[in-house]
């Protein structure tokens, strides 16, 4: 069979759509039934699909619609969908009291370095579902417009979604690293690096 | 500009979202404010960190395989 240059650009994304829809259901089986339920979707709607606009984004549209649906009708009771403010300069001006014997010129700098991956992930999927989705859409490229027309929520929203949830993810990682430090302390003594 | 206006500004710098105009205004405090500039690079850095985070997990091998099989049983299924 011919290769249908429509499903060869869709699966091109295949990766892109499967990582977002990991972080969104925070389950490997249920990232995988969500895309492929996504790609069902957008090969019996592809007449929809305007050829020459953003292919990438459509599908994203489908994965965050069938995600939303979904999960909010699963969600047997509603999670916190809040974020409390986080104290603006939290992160990076305190950045020294987890570190105070680092011989770094930067030690803020060193510590974002140093956060590990699945730390990020889990401050990541810690976010109520509307804060993480947006910024998940963030960490596709999209612009606050396109994630503005997916999520079908004023520019305003996305921009404080973000910001939100870009400092709640910080506190996060703060407290974490702050925990790695005294864990680390507390394992003395330990053979110089 | 002064610095509370820089700092509100800084993810819609970050993110490439700013006028043309109101970049060249951010730009020109940037410059004059190692202040504001330290902190725009520390954003800057986290941004990309959580992003390298997150684009490193790639799809199980045998779903692209599972969904080119369903999608053939689809398009086989008269609509």
């Amino acid at each position: 069979m011919a290769a249908d240059p429509f499903e060869t650009e869709a699966l091109s994304f295949l990766d892109a759509l499967y990582r977002t829809a990991l972080r969104m259901t925070r389950s490997e089986a249920e990232a995988e039934d969500l895309v492929q339920e996504t790609y069902i979707r957008a090969f019996r709607f592809r007449e929809q699909f305007t050829p020459g606009t953003n292919l990438k984004a459509w599908l994203f549209r489908i994965l965050t619609n069938t995600f939303i649906n979904q999960y909010r009708r699963k969600a047997a009771r509603p999670e916190t969908t809040e974020l409390d403010d986080v104290e603006e300069s939290i992160l990076y001006r305190h950045m020294r009291d987890v570190s105070p014997g680092s011989s770094s010129p930067d030690p803020e700098a060193e510590l974002i370095d140093n956060t590990l991956s699945s730390e990020v992930k889990e401050a990541l999927e810690a976010l109520p579902e509307k804060f993480r989705t947006t910024l998940l859409l963030d960490v596709e490229g999209f612009s606050y417009k396109e994630i503005a027309d997916m999520l079908d929520i004023p520019i305003g929203t996305v921009m404080s979604r973000l910001h939100r949830g870009r400092k709640f993810m910080q506190k996060r990682l703060y407290d974490l690293a702050r925990d790695r430090g005294i864990a680390a302390a507390r394992s003395m003594p330990r053979p110089a690096d | 500009m002064d610095c509370a206006d820089c700092l509100e500004r800084l993810y819609s710098y970050l993110d490439r979202e700013l006028s043309p105009a109101e970049l060249t205004n951010v730009r020109a405090h940037l410059d004059d404010c190692g202040g504001c500039e330290d902190t725009f690079v520390l954003e800057e850095r986290f941004l990309a960190r959580v992003r390298d985070c997150c684009q490193e997990d790639v799809a199980p091998s045998d779903l692209r395989t599972r969904i080119v099989a369903r999608l053939r049983m689809e398009s086989d299924t008269p609509q």
